[in-house]
């Protein structure tokens, strides 16, 4: 039932800003589409599976974005078109194929969708993409509105066509998980079927050529530029103030401009094409005013590009003042918002301006912190993670060795916070875990007398763990890593994955047995329920003095959100009021002061713990945990 | 119904995993087929586990608007959650706001855990209207339990808002998104849902000194 | 408000090393545990008010309270504490004998006391293969043997009494160390008394100790002393030898000097001030030069009863013991003493440690115990 396969031409509807991007792909005769799930990129490809079939598509969920750029790049090569998206981490992952792409060149439209998360609400770094354009020199487009993100997504076929290169498109969080209104335009008629001209190799050899041509290509793109409607003027002829801008800048510095009242004052210069910069249309603007305002995501890409077009144009353009993230007058980490534009620009332009009464302000700022708790992230109720870590950090304080937990990404990073018990010491990208796991597992020799463990999630292992546990294999390295099987990419939406038997398209695909990879490796192997706490302390411990190679546990256990849209809860739990002693000594609140399942609730009238069975999702486990066994489970 | 300002804008605001977006959904789409240009800001992500989350809806008939609300621009404020209802107002109230609020508290770990109060009700609620022109409630998690999951609780919430007569809101337009998003199986029970949170929401009488 | 819980027991006692291994802490609570001689936290506990503090014997102890509690009278006797009879005594049955470490008094008379419902179960020291002791709750006299021969380890025995399981009619009786009597003593008097088994303790024979050593790093060093062979028992010979002597599986018997395990002594045997168990009903150790004969101090009306009852029915054989032995014990002892308090003082602990002794207790003993000559 979705509005991305209808062949309503006019129809409005409200669009997410990924939608858009995936409806502009189908409008424009994408063929196959690939990716790994990643916020805030996951649903231009979620929407595509669910209408794949209908359409006649090919839509799948890769093992890392990698592969889903090379899987996009053979639709490509075919004379398909083809489409990719992922979140900045994903771009460095398939970035060596890009800047090999880029000489190569490429037939069929082919478009990488980027989708950046300023101040890393869902990502362990923040990082501004836009640089791989420059630096692979490709055009990048970047939408400001969701309509816009639907036209520029079509167009951006047809111009990577024309261009023979992949085209960049970057969104950002408040772009892609945005909605607005948006119209469908056509779909398409007469695919081609696939063909490749073997007697047209697709290299990037001999790289002096292909590189001088890539130049050419890029100068041909800027033409095109010029006459794009993406890029625009909007304001007085002689404004006090330029503002340069681009993505949902735009939206933010058009809304700080109406509210400060100075529409007659500023102009704003809205860059949709913004590499290669369409100097000429820059600088018909730019020689409008001697101060210049760059509002971006991330990091100051148009402010440094365009000084340094100033610099070369100096003469006809004058002397600017440049303000923005590099001089510091915008914020430089972070993303923007509407208020951090319009104080910037209350500044420049020494406007007063009062959103409301400080009194107001203060008053409700004291409320919101004396009476607004703050809410830590946590698992969810019958998250098999917290059990695991709870094992973790019980096998490892019997231990007593001061063992090192290197971590990975999922949602078992939550590792490092409270709600792991904070068990996980590093965390940086995928696979990463294993890699330094590998490192550590080597010092011994030198003297490192810590156990080495590394977590993995399953969807993690697949992207990028196993080159690392051969290495382990190889090298003989001396760890122990527990994959953590929850049978689905949670963080990200519960796409499904190699192990979980099921694709992007439809419900049965072959599984990737983790147990027998790990098996054919050679790799000393255990399987364990975490669910089971005591078994799974003592296997992590036991398997903690052995000091010989890798060693591989499994902790399988279904995500409970996975779980609770297929059944109900295993058990139904309650806690004997009678059998509580609450926090008296020889409990002292144990299951919601230490393990910290949202599904309990410590009621302070009572003395007691209690269930939040609007919560709870009955997997039991925090009735092995309690000292009085006051935690009753009974079978549904 | 025709509002003076434009545009009017709503946070929804909640705990992950409350159904924050599905109700940004159903009440942007409700909207557009009624003529209305919507935008729609959202958080999630890392803070579906737990975290607070909020989406930001902007209702024009002029344009779309940056999908972040500015400081100060709230008009109204749908409250999944009690404290998530006050935590808002720091950034986004003034003292003209109106406030539809879900009385059921959902504690954040820290509170579970003994490392932090959770707030009396009744203060959280009296500091709201302080900082509000008027303000609505329900319990609309109770009214999901007995519907049979508390997560009915957003599809509630969206019945009593559609009761307040602020926007053009019907039950008419609700089925017909409900038809459009969801399997057909679930169109009694979401409709039940509409319908009970309109009969349960209740207006809080005014305080008698004037707020802030 | 000042923290008696685990935040105050991990400062003031197992951060400093001053931790017995009593095991008074352990089965009341999931936070702590006791995992291969080592005490573990699995979690912290806020809690001000804890019974593990109180339970402990390195948190301050008021021993004129506790004296009082146990004798109904002040602390008097400082060389071996308040006595009624000093005796040798030796089990009667040439299998305890052979069986017990010294002479089996210790198995005699706790096989006694239960099989005369003096008490319903016993609280004993076990020594699992690898030498690990442990707990062990005894309700069969028949049982009692495989818990006989000494520990030179500390071991938490008491976590077997916080265990159990015990009825609630039972009576106990428990052998332990001079810092595991303590601990029982301390739970006698503790203002958590309800909560814990201190009432139910009815029989306390304490054994003699001088120092115990700790488990992993000194059994680590004596697998490598004896090239890695299987030890099968472990021995102190009396002084003037002061040898350990390990017999391995294979019945060799190897001689290991006693300094070289003195750098496993337990830091928290230098602060202790009781060699004879002066807390406990009564107390059994060995008679220098002698072999086969213990020596017993009974202290309380039910020490003295226990060990003329178990004469009478012919457990035991007791004999008079010799001025000279009296004499080395008493001086052995406020040694002990005097080596206590200077630790005690060198560590900044004097006024301020687990036990706070009067000025005048403590220029007694200074000026009492004389150092021996070599």
């Amino acid at each position: 039932m979705s509005v991305l396969s209808k062949d309503s031409p006019g129809k409005k509807t409200l669009f997410m800003g990924n939608e858009a991007i995936a409806r502009g792909a189908i409008e424009a005769g994408v063929r196959v589409c690939a990716a790994y799930p990643g916020n805030p990129s996951s649903e231009i490809i979620g929407s595509l599976s669910q209408v794949a079939e209908e359409l006649g598509l090919y839509v799948e969920w890769s093992v890392n974005e990698k592969v889903a750029l090379e899987v996009a790049t053979a639709a490509s090569f075919a004379g398909l078109r083809g489409l990719t998206a992922m979140k900045q981490n994903g771009l460095n992952v398939a970035s060596d194929f890009l800047f090999n792409l880029n000489l190569s060149g490429t037939k069929g439209g082919l478009v990488v969708v980027v989708c950046d998360d300023p101040s890393a609400l869902s990502s362990t770094n923040e990082e501004d993409s836009r640089l791989y354009a420059k630096m692979c020199d490709l055009p990048l487009l970047e939408p400001a509105t969701v309509q816009e993100a639907n036209e520029m997504t079509r167009w951006a076929f047809g111009l990577s066509e024309e261009m023979g290169v992949p085209c960049l498109i970057r969104s950002v969080t408040r772009l892609s998980h945005a909605r607005g209104n948006a119209e469908l335009g056509r779909l398409p008629k007469n695919l081609p079927i696939p063909h490749f001209d073997t007697s047209r190799p697709i290299v990037p050899q001999p790289v002096m050529v292909t590189h001088k041509a890539l130049h050419d290509k890029m100068k041909k793109c800027q033409d095109r530029f010029e006459e794009s409607a993406f890029n625009l003027y909007r304001g007085p002829e002689k404004p006090e103030l330029l503002v340069v801008t681009c993505g949902p800048g735009w939206m933010y510095v058009l809304e700080a401009l109406a509210n400060l009242g100075v529409e007659d004052r500023a102009g704003i210069v809205k860059l949709g094409t913004t590499w290669p910069l369409p100097k000429s249309f820059l600088a018909q603007h730019l020689k409008k005013a001697n101060r210049v305002l760059f509002v971006e995501e991330v990091d100051p890409f148009l402010e440094n590009n365009i000084k340094e077009f100033c610099a070369e144009r100096a003469a006809e353009l004058g002397a600017k003042t440049f303000l923005g993230k590099a001089s510091e007058d915008l914020p430089n980490v972070g993303e923007i918002n509407p208020d951090i534009v319009t104080r910037a620009i209350q500044k420049v332009l020494r406007v007063s301006y009062e959103p409301r009464s400080s009194q107001y302000a203060q008053e409700a700022a004291e409320a919101a912190s004396l009476f607004a708790p703050a809410r830590e992230l946590g698992f969810c109720a019958g998250c098999p993670h917290r059990a695991t870590y709870w094992s973790l950090k019980n096998a490892l304080a019997m231990d007593g060795r001061d063992g090192i937990v290197l971590g990975d990404i999922g949602c078992y990073t939550l590792g490092v916070r409270p709600a792991g018990f904070e068990q996980v010491k590093t965390c940086h990208a995928m696979g990463s875990g294993a890699g330094l796991a590998n490192g550590f597992g080597q010092f011994e020799r030198f003297g490192l007398d810590q156990p080495v463990l590394t977590v993995c999630g399953d969807s993690t292992f697949y992207h990028a763990a196993i080159p690392a546990l051969v290495n382990a294999r190889y090298n003989r390295s001396n760890f122990l890593m527990l994959i953590l099987d929850n049978s689905a990419t949670a963080m990200t939406g519960f796409q499904p994955h190699p192990g979980t038997g099921r694709t992007a398209m439809g419900p049965e695909a072959p599984v990737v047995d983790i147990e027998a990879l790990c098996k054919s490796l050679g790799t000393k192997l255990q399987v364990k329920n975490p669910f089971d706490v005591q078994d799974t302390m003592d296997a992590i411990y036991q398997l903690l003095q052995d000091r010989e190679g890798v060693k591989v546990l499994i902790l399988r256990q279904e995500c409970a959100l996975v779980r609770a849209k297929r059944q109900k809860a295993l058990y139904k739990i309650l806690v004997d009021q009678e059998r509580c002693i609450g926090q008296a000594c020889g409990c002292n609140r144990r299951c919601t002061r230490i393990f910290k399942c949202p599904g309990l609730a410590w009621d302070p009238a009572t003395g007691k713990a209690r269930i939040d069975e609007a919560i709870c999702t009955g997997c039991g486990v925090c009735a092995d945990i309690c000292p009085q066994s006051a935690i009753l489970k009974e079978t549904v | 119904m025709a509002f003076h300002k434009d545009p009017w804008n709503i946070i929804i605001t909640g705990v992950g995993g409350q159904g924050n977006v599905l109700a940004s959904q159903i009440l942007g789409q409700m909207l557009v087929q009624q003529g209305y240009i919507i935008t729609i800001g959202e958080t999630y992500g890392a803070s579906q586990r737990g975290g607070s989350v909020m989406s930001h809806i902007r209702v024009s008939r002029k344009g779309q608007f940056s999908p972040l609300i500015p400081e100060g621009k709230c008009d109204f404020v749908l409250g999944l959650e009690p404290v998530e209802a006050l935590r808002v107002l720091a950034n986004y109230g003034n003292p003209e706001v109106m406030m539809l609020i879900n009385t059921r508290p959902i504690y954040p770990i820290d509170v579970i855990a003994g490392n932090a109060a959770y707030p009396e009700l009744s203060v959280v609620l009296k500091k709201i209207q302080r900082l509000s022109r008027r303000v609505w409630t329900l319990n609309a998690t109770e009214i999901g339990l007995e519907l049979g999951d508390p997560i009915f609780s957003n599809i509630v919430m969206v019945g009593a808002l559609s009761a307040l007569d602020l926007l053009p809101l019907h039950r008419k337009g609700f089925q017909d998104i409900i038809q459009e998003m969801l399997p057909p199986h679930k169109l009694t029970l979401n409709m039940n849902a509409f319908d009970r949170g309109r009969e349960a929401v209740q207006e809080l009488p005014l305080l008698p000194t004037p707020h802030v | 408000m000042e923290n008696r819980g685990l935040q105050a027991l991990e400062s003031g006692v197992i951060q400093k090393d001053l931790c017995t291994s009593c095991g008074a802490c352990l089965s009341l609570c999931p936070y702590l545990q006791s995992w291969r001689g080592r005490l573990v936290k699995l979690d912290n506990c806020d809690l001000t008010e804890g019974r593990c503090f109180a339970n402990c014997p390195r948190t301050r102890v008021n021993l004129e309270a506790i004296h009082q509690e146990v004798f109904g009278q002040k602390y008097l006797d400082i060389e071996i504490g308040l006595f009624k009879q000093v005796k040798m005594a030796r089990a009667s049955s040439p299998d305890l004998r052979k069986k017990g470490q010294t002479s089996g008094v210790v198995s005699a008379l706790m096989e006694f006391a239960l099989k005369e419902k003096v008490i319903h179960g016993a609280v004993l020291t076990h020594r699992t293969p690898d030498h690990l002791p442990r707990g062990r709750v005894i309700r069969r006299p028949d049982e009692i043997l495989s818990c006989a021969g000494s520990s030179y380890v500390a071991g938490p025995t008491l976590q077997a009494l916080n265990q159990g399981p015990w009825d609630d009619t039972d009576r106990i009786g428990v052998v332990g160390t001079p810092c595991q009597v303590l601990a029982m003593r301390k739970m006698g008097v503790s203002p958590l008394k309800k909560t814990n088994l201190a009432d139910r303790v009815t029989l306390i024979i304490g054994l003699f100790c001088t120092w115990a050593l700790t488990y992993e790093p000194f059994m680590k060093y004596l697998k490598t002393r004896v090239n890695g062979a299987s030890i099968r028992k472990l021995d102190i010979t009396p002084p003037p030898e002061r040898h350990l002597k390990v017999i391995t599986a294979d019945d060799h018997t190897w001689d290991v000097p006693i300094d070289e395990i003195r750098p496993f002594i337990r830091t928290t045997c230098g602060i202790c001030l009781d060699m004879t168990s002066e807390l406990s009903d009564l107390s059994v150790g060995t008679v220098e030069g002698v072999q086969e004969w213990n020596t017993v101090i009974t202290r309380s009306d039910l020490g003295e009863e226990i060990l003329n009852r178990a004469e009478a029915a012919g457990i035991l054989e007791t004999q008079p013991l010799p001025e000279e032995n009296f004499k080395h014990l008493k001086e052995a002892s406020l040694l002990k003493k005097r080596r206590a308090i200077l630790t005690l003082k060198q560590r900044g602990e004097l006024e301020d440690g687990y036990i706070v002794l009067s000025h005048e207790l403590i220029g007694q003993i200074l000026s009492e115990a004389k150092e021996a000559e070599s």
